[in-house]
């Protein structure tokens, strides 16, 4: 076993890196404070590689051979780092353009690169708890019910959407022409363009359907792989970030004749998160490496790695939370304010519990389900 | 022990607080929470309803035209414990209403405590009418400094005595009610030569050259109550104005006395809002359903709601025996520690795990367990944070302050 990265894997951690050291963090207060994302972070982002990552290069996107998940955890944390709601847009694209080119039929490769390749942006959608309501047909899907709030959506040009039709999976890149959209602003991520679309009977045609029955369950199960190890790793990077605010500050607020940072119960705070996000960080790469192993046809490889995305998921969600909580406590009445930017930092660690629906639940029903 | 059930004059304010927060709080807390504005209109109505700022200070005298202490001044009062039970209806409504709404008790709890009869008229006079912008007034009880928070005995604020005069000079931070207040109770230094003993608490009317009310915090959570920078510039006051004059004072010790006097009640808040965020899911579990099946027939929601239920159900009954003691003058120093504490930490547990059981639903803009998961998060910071706390409950074990 080798821990230790590759040249290739280090250059994009440390590009990544540098630029959320000096663009990301340098925007993110005001991106928080307006609720959007600066309109710059599109070329910046763009001119690294972001939004087009996973469009086939022969579909005016970057994508030369596989995708490696293992490299999208390590510059995931990066991101996590410098701005959640940035980070999400950054990532949005990859899950709709790696499935539909994998599953999608001409033409859905052709609406959706079409698309992203002029600056366009999708995002993902599961019906976690089976409130949609789907109708299958020859024709295609009707869709009835809400989707959202979702990071992207706001802008979105499409959904690939997870749900159940006639009590089957079913995988679908909805065009979001096809509902009515709302424009929101959440809490957290506050720059990550969210909103939700309300579909009455909307109809989605038979090429836009991915994937039915246990082909669709499969490929539901490798998208939410991918998408869940990008959370945790950007979880991770939020958690990192939540404790080098505290641990700077700690260093330099005297309370007690000694800097608070040297009191036991603050040391422990900030090093049950270190070591919380030191096993989400390991435990994403190593759901990101196992995603990079799927083999077609290979059930047992699929859902060793969607166990281990989940898992990193769960804990995820646990540590980011309580690293942020933490680390506002750490800085005390300066860390209730916005003049810090750990009030933020809280803000944004919630998203990566609840998108996607309860994690913890999923994994219960998922366990009875096996061992039944 | 006479939490609920067989103490009508609690129950009633239960039931009557519980009705406000449900009718008049909760359908302006998000626009409050969203604007970060005070709800002066309804801090008006709370007014009339017999919530003044004021109250405090006046005791049971303003509800029942009885003071408690009329006869036998070792008699149970029964102040802590409606104040609990109060406190946990409001904050069931919105906990930055709440605390608009008796923000002022910080300051009048010290000015009830050791202000002499003519100080507690001028804080009733300043209190009177409303200001300029047809607003009530309120009060503002200014203790932390920009670099002083837990320890107060590091204050910077000075009061140098001058002939009749006491001049302030210093900095105040994270004031509740700091901008707008019509008063302020300040603490600062009168000898500095004399440390923790020199501190002393002093009235000071809006308007005062040298008062300057500074800039408004934006901030997580309780956004409905204002939270602002105070000045203190060349601040003149008169010594008459010096809360415990011509009594013996315990300098900081007062502080600490006011703050165990209030505690419980901050308690209580925090249980308010862990039992709003369990009502609102136990509503939606009921109507709730996973893939077909009921949520509330599912062990991983149902058994979370019963934890919850648990943690409140232990937290409030923590609070009311804090107040109980305060109500039989019994110290309750460690138990008022303990019911802030805990309560604290079962309204952030309780709200987090709601909102992940909630999932995607709860990411909406505006959603309410969302604002109580932010507000709940002050419960742990203000009025002597968490490892404070500790710090207070592990001193009353060993006898020292560990490290
Ligand atoms: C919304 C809001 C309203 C407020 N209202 C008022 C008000 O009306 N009047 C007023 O006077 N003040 C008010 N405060 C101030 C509040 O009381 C202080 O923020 C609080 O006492 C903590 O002080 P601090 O922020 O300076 O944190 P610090 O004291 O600097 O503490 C920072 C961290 O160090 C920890 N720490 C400190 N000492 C120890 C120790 N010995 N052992 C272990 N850990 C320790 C703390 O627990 C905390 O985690 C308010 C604050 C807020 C945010």
């Amino acid at each position: 076993m080798d821990f230790a990265l590759d040249d290739e894997q280090a250059l994009i951690a440390q590009t990544v890196r540098r630029f959320v050291d000096k663009d990301v963090r340098a925007w993110a207060a005001d991106a928080d404070r307006a609720g959007a994302a600066p309109p710059r972070l599109t070329a910046v982002a763009g001119d690294l590689g972001f939004f087009l990552d996973a469009v086939p290069e022969a579909a005016g996107g970057l994508l030369d051979g596989p995708y490696s998940h293992l490299r999208r955890a390590l510059r995931g944390v990066e991101l996590g780092r410098g701005c959640a709601g940035m980070a999400a847009l950054l990532e949005t694209n990859v899950e709709p353009a790696l499935a539909v080119g994998r599953w999608g039929s001409a033409a859905a490769q052709a609406a959706l690169f079409a698309s992203l390749a002029a600056g366009g942006l999708a995002t993902t959608a599961r019906d976690a708890r089976g409130t949609l309501e789907l109708s299958a047909s020859a024709d295609g899907l009707r869709i009835s019910g809400k989707l959202g709030p979702l990071p992207a959506l706001g802008v979105a040009s499409h959904v690939l959407l997870l749900a159940r039709a006639d009590d089957e999976p079913v995988v679908a890149l909805v065009d979001v022409a096809a509902g009515r959209r709302e424009a929101l602003v959440p809490s957290g991520w506050r720059a990550g363009a969210w909103g939700t679309l309300a579909l009455e009977a909307a109809a989605v045609p038979a090429a836009m359907v991915l994937a039915r029955g246990d082909a669709a369950a499969a490929a539901s199960a490798e998208i939410l792989t991918w998408y869940k190890t990008s959370l945790a790793a950007r979880a991770a990077g939020v958690a990192v970030a939540a404790m080098a605010h505290a641990r700077t500050y700690a260093t330099e607020r005297v309370q007690f004749g000694q800097p608070i940072g040297r009191f036991e119960s603050l040391l422990r705070l900030r090093d049950d998160a270190d070591t919380g996000a030191a096993a989400v960080r390991l435990m994403a790469l190593h759901a990101g490496w196992l995603a990079d192993r799927i083999k077609d046809g290979d059930g047992a490889s699929r859902a060793a790695a969607h166990d281990a995305a989940s898992r990193a998921r769960v804990l995820a969600g646990d540590v980011v939370d309580r690293a942020t909580v933490d680390a506002v406590q750490i800085l005390g009445g300066y860390g209730f304010v916005n003049d810090y930017p750990v009030e933020k930092l809280m803000r944004d660690a919630r998203a990566f519990a609840q998108l996607l629906g309860d994690e913890r639940f999923d994994r219960i029903l998922d366990l009875r389900a096996q061992e039944a | 022990m006479d939490i609920f059930h067989d103490n009508p004059m609690l129950a009633g304010v239960r039931q009557m607080l519980g009705a406000f927060a449900r009718q008049q709080i909760r359908p302006i807390a998000a626009h409050h929470d969203r604007e970060e504005s005070m709800p002066w209109a309804l801090m008006k109505m709370a007014q009339g309803f017999g919530m003044t700022q004021t109250a405090v200070v006046d005791g049971r005298k303003a509800l029942t035209g009885k003071d408690e202490d009329e006869g036998d001044a070792k008699k149970p009062k029964s102040q802590a414990r409606l104040g609990v039970a109060g406190s946990e209806e409001l904050a069931y409504g919105c906990a930055g209403i709440c605390l608009a709404i008796g923000g002022s008790g910080l300051a009048a709890s010290p000015v009830a405590r050791m202000g002499t009869e003519e100080q507690k008229q001028e804080f009733r006079r300043l209190l009177k009418g409303e200001d300029e912008h047809g607003h009530i007034k309120v009060a503002a009880m200014a203790l932390s400094e920009p670099a002083t928070g837990s320890d107060i005995s590091g204050l910077a604020t000075t009061a140098r005595p001058d002939g009749d005069h006491f001049v302030i000079d210093g900095h105040k931070q994270w004031i509740t009610n700091g901008a707008s207040a019509a008063v302020y109770v300040v603490w600062a230094n009168t000898d500095p030569s004399a440390g923790r003993a020199g501190v002393r608490g002093f009235l000071v009317a809006r308007g005062t050259p040298g008062l300057v009310p500074g800039r408004k915090e934006t901030k997580l959570g309780i956004r409905a109550s204002e939270t602002a920078q105070v000045h203190f510039e060349g601040c003149r006051v008169h010594k008459d104005m010096m809360l415990g004059i011509g009594q013996s004072s315990e300098g900081l010790g007062d502080t600490k006395k006011m703050l165990d006097s209030t505690r419980p009640m901050v308690g209580a808040q925090a249980v308010g809002i862990a039992r709003a965020a369990f009502d609102y899911l136990v509503e939606r579990v009921q109507g709730g359903t996973m893939h077909g099946t009921p949520l509330a027939h599912h062990q991983r929601v149902a058994f979370e709601l019963a934890e919850m239920e648990m943690e409140i159900q232990a937290a409030r009954a923590l609070v009311h025996k804090a107040a109980w003691m305060a109500d039989h003058h019994l110290d309750n120093v460690r138990m008022a520690s303990i019911a802030k504490a805990y309560g604290a930490k079962v309204a952030q547990d309780v709200t987090s795990r709601a909102l992940t059981l909630l999932g995607e639903e709860a990411l909406e803009p505006g959603h309410p367990v969302e604002k109580w998961y932010r507000d709940a998060k002050i419960y742990d910071i203000f009025e002597g944070t968490g490892q404070i706390q500790r710090r207070i409950i592990a001193r009353s074990i060993f006898g020292v302050n560990p490290t």
